[in-house]
């Protein structure tokens, strides 16, 4: 049996919004629905939190390499041409995640612990529901942006995953420092 | 007046940074609560530092309880500003010694209502 959906995509669109006008874009902000199928990457660029505790969870973001560059110069009052080194790349994208991920953590009946944000091209599939609770396919700048939502009230496994920010083949020499 | 920002996140520290610059503010950055006491306990005189809460090292919940225990930096005044965003984090974090309690995401205007709720900034309307 599975459990009660403490998390809907409505909840997960509210969240999402609140970060994209205040960290990203402004009032401007262009995020939207995405409608229809949303194309596999090419690049995928994913960034997570992990939730501990009462209930284990996870918010995960998936976007385009490319377009998660374009979310660093925007949270970074960049030039559209402004080059952005793999470090803030991965450091904005995951304060994204980090912010969205604390928020919607708040939403859970017992709440509980937030873990640091982590970015890599796929998030580890171990430790979390095998289905997403919310699943939100998103539009920024016509370009797709998906968030999923992770909950279950289980504590018999924490999420694992990497340590720190791992190394991401797409972000070598990408935009040199 | 000098603020530090204490986060992990290197954006969120520019972020918040540059939303202190317009209101007067010369700020200072660390990327974690053991860095700022570094800083502090180097003769660093701050007037407001912005606290993350979830940050490796040491989290901002430790640096609060750690700075209230030092008599010298009883004037600074502290603002926490992270996700952690559920009323007994909230209780947490003032029975602390928070001054404040600002969640992200944030505006520039909240920054500046939170600032003025202090008395670091003249209130809206104020002669």
């Amino acid at each position: 049996m599975s459990a009660p959906a403490v998390i809907g995509a409505d909840q997960v669109m509210a969240v999402a919004q609140d970060v994209f006008v205040a960290m990203v874009d402004g009032e401007e902000t262009t995020l939207g629905p995405w409608y229809g199928d949303v194309p596999a990457p090419a690049e995928p660029l994913a960034a997570w939190v992990d939730v501990h505790g009462p209930w284990s969870g996870r918010a995960v973001l998936v976007t385009e390499l490319a377009t998660a560059r374009d979310l660093a110069r925007a949270m970074l009052r960049l030039d559209d041409d402004a080059p952005v080194d793999a470090e803030d790349l991965v450091d904005a994208f995951g304060e994204i995640a980090n912010v969205v991920g604390g928020n919607l953590k708040s939403l859970l009946p017992d709440g509980g612990t937030l873990g640091l944000p982590q970015v890599a091209d796929a998030p580890p599939a171990a430790g979390v529901a095998a289905s997403p609770e919310a699943e939100l396919r998103l539009s920024w700048r016509g370009r797709p942006l998906v968030v999923a939502v992770h909950a279950r009230p289980d504590t018999s496994s924490a999420p694992t995953g990497p340590t720190t920010h791992p190394d991401n083949p797409h972000l070598e020499g990408d935009t040199p420092r | 007046m000098r603020a530090l920002v204490i986060d992990d996140s290197r954006t969120m520290r520019r972020i918040v940074a540059s939303t202190l610059r317009p209101l007067g503010f010369e700020p200072y950055e660390a990327e974690h609560g053991a860095a700022a006491l570094a800083l502090l306990e180097s003769g660093l005189e701050i007037d407001l530092a912005c606290v993350d809460w979830n940050m490796p090292v040491m989290d901002g919940l430790t640096f609060v309880s750690t700075v209230r225990e030092r008599p010298e930096w009883r004037s600074m005044t502290l603002m926490m500003v992270t996700t952690e965003s559920e009323q007994s984090q909230i209780v947490r974090a003032l029975a602390a010694g928070a001054h404040e309690y600002l969640i992200k995401p944030f505006t520039a205007d909240a920054v500046r209502d939170k600032l003025a709720l202090l008395g670091l900034l003249p209130l809206d309307g104020a002669a």
